[in-house]
């Protein structure tokens, strides 16, 4: 009781003078200081998860391109001049801006796909393969050993708008959802003659990167190996590449340079993805610059309160009052009101955060519904920085007026 | 505690002393725990700026002040905040009361710190200097004589083994000076402390032990 009424002296002769409206303006201005800088920094790590995450998020920055040799008049009657060499592979492998190559390898043994039931269709189908680490989406199941019946695909998204948008109203044939292209059983007969052998391909998954139908790497070795023509071997006509920022100036005249096609919707949004790599700093650096004007404004709005009080200030350290205490005792009014605005501040960035990730949701993006940990550490590091700051200031404030 | 002054001068005050012989400037003097100082000073010898230097507010001397073995040269602010707190009070003679406080709660601020003081004895004390219809008025409020008597009544209200007065009753009537003198001598000797009192004229307030002439 005793300490209450010393407390309750103390803020009327210190806190009295406090000017109300002043108090709100400069609580208002820390806290949106403080949501901004944490909104900045979810920002920067969201576009982050999305553009570089493990998730399923990698078809957004297609940072992965597919590279052709461009078929031009001159090439048309060489079959081999489209290919790449292993020294094209090499000097590919030495661009800066290349972090990684895959070789997209194609089966040279026939395969002969038809579906029975309402979709009488059946065609030569031509497959291809690339290491899993390439695969946009890798599905659970894409495995694939001699022997077993089931044959998992990935078709490119694309065939199956070319379909639904295409080919089935044209032709009069129901258009399908993903789901049920993936209930479909596909035979594909391999080989030839009496060499042959048939097994049932299931459409596991849909890739926006290679516009191709994609088969386990095991299978078309296992198909090349043993119906494929005598003497053929790997003609890579296509590379899948990682680039680090495929838009880069440098990296695109490469590209020219040696005739090499890729698709140029994925050089436009690797721009715009540039841009947002731009953007989003320059928002985090006014978010700092804020968050610290912001501070001043308190700090500012402390050192004008105690200044206010000066006159008892200096009575009550004339009369014994220590400078410790007294800044604990300022500092103990300020921290609550520091602590708030945090905490308004976070649940305004979980509530933030949770509106981004249902916001992504129909684009088929995935975000945390909760703020990743460079949140919380922007959030702990500004805390800290404030209270060291107000507690500090507090202290060469009342230190003044000795 | 022992308090002890060795060749002390205020700067702005050496010219002036360099000219004048004084009983404490520029010399070396010591004082044991429970003596009765008085020293007589008259109008701008130094007086107020004397204690000042005792109680640690100026600094701006020459010389050197120790309180045992703090020296008041070199004190940091938390020693001085202690020795403020435990060893040494003070009546100033501007009376330094904060004026927008009433009379009880310049009283509870300074009781609050040590707690040394039941707040029973605190009435008492208020009542004996006859501000017991005073305790609910604001400071500001107060004449400079009720102001006097409260400035008096809370330099007790913590433990001390010394008390420094300037000009304790300069604005007190005969018969409130005679209530205060009371009161100080009877909580200054179940305290068994020490008391430099300063002031213009010669007096018998106190049974002083020694008596120097600034």
């Amino acid at each position: 009781m005793s300490d209450n009424v010393q407390k309750d002296l103390l803020k009327k002769l210190l806190l009295r003078s406090q000017n109300r409206s002043r108090l709100w303006a400069a609580i208002a201005a820390l806290c949106v200081g403080t949501t901004l800088l944490l909104l900045s920094v979810m920002i920067w790590w969201n576009f982050r998860e999305l553009l570089y995450g493990k998730n399923q998020n990698d078809t957004l920055g297609s940072t992965y391109l597919v590279i052709g040799k461009k078929v031009t008049d001159q090439k048309m009657g060489d079959a081999t001049a489209t290919l790449f060499t292993p020294q094209d592979v090499d000097s590919l492998g030495k661009v800066p801006q290349v972090e990684d190559i895959g070789l997209i390898r194609s089966n040279y043994f026939p395969v002969y796909a038809s579906m029975g039931g309402k979709l009488p269709l059946s065609t030569d189908l031509p497959l291809q393969c690339v290491p899993d680490k390439f695969i946009d989406k890798m599905p659970a199941d894409w495995k694939w050993e001699p022997g077993n019946v089931y044959l998992p695909i990935i078709v490119s998204s694309q065939f199956l708008d070319d379909y639904n948008y295409g080919f089935a109203p044209s032709q009069g044939l129901p258009q399908l959802s993903e789901t049920s292209v993936k209930s479909i059983a596909i035979s594909l007969e391999i080989g030839n003659g009496d060499n042959k052998e048939t097994v049932l391909a299931h459409v596991v998954g849909f890739s926006d990167r290679i516009s191709s139908v994609l088969a386990p790497e095991s299978f078309i070795e296992y198909g090349n190996k043993k119906y494929g023509k005598p003497g053929m071997t790997d003609r890579l006509s296509q590379l899948i590449i990682k680039a680090k920022d495929p838009s880069d100036v440098q990296f695109a005249s490469y590209l020219e340079k040696h005739n090499y096609t890729t698709n140029p919707e994925n050089l436009r949004w690797s721009r715009m993805r540039a841009i947002v790599e731009v953007v989003t700093p320059a928002t985090g650096f006014l978010a700092l610059l804020l968050m610290g004007i912001s501070t001043l404004v308190f700090i500012l709005f402390i050192e004008l309160t105690i200044a206010r009080a000066q006159h008892s200030v200096t009575l009550l350290l004339q009369i014994g009052y220590s400078p410790r205490y007294l800044s604990r005792f300022m500092t103990s009014r300020f921290l609550p009101m520091i602590l708030g605005t945090v905490l308004i501040s976070m649940v305004l960035a979980i509530a933030g955060q949770f509106a981004a990730s249902i916001a992504v949701q129909p684009q088929g993006l995935t975000l945390s519904t909760l703020p990743g940990w460079p949140v919380w550490t922007a959030l702990a590091l500004s805390t800290a920085i404030l209270v060291v700051l107000v507690n500090k200031y507090i202290s060469d404030a009342i230190k003044k007026q000795i | 505690m022992q308090l002890s002054l060795q060749g002390i001068v205020p700067v702005p005050l050496r010219d002036k002393m360099n000219n004048r012989q004084s009983g404490l400037w520029q010399r070396s003097l010591s004082f044991t725990k429970g003596e009765y100082v008085f020293i007589q000073a008259p109008s701008g010898t130094g007086k107020t700026t004397l204690i000042h230097i005792l109680y640690g507010l100026r600094k701006d001397f020459e010389g050197n002040v120790n309180w045992e073995q703090t020296g008041m040269t070199n004190a940091g602010n938390e020693a001085l905040a202690l020795l403020r707190t435990n060893s040494i009070s003070v009546i100033f003679q501007d009376m330094r009361l904060f004026p927008e406080l009433t009379a009880w709660e310049n009283i509870d601020i300074k009781r609050k710190l040590t707690n040394t003081v039941t707040e029973q004895q605190a009435n008492v004390w208020l009542d004996r200097l006859g501000l017991q219809d005073k305790k609910q008025s604001l400071a500001a409020t107060m004449s400079y004589g009720e102001q006097q008597r409260l400035a008096i009544v809370r330099a007790l209200m913590q433990p001390f083994e010394w008390l420094l007065m300037d000009e304790p009753f300069s604005h007190l009537d005969h018969a409130n000076t005679e209530k205060a003198i009371t009161l100080i001598g009877e909580v200054v000797k179940q305290r068994n402390a020490g008391m430099i009192l300063a002031d213009l004229d010669e007096n018998t307030y106190f049974p002083y032990t020694k008596t120097i002439i600034l």
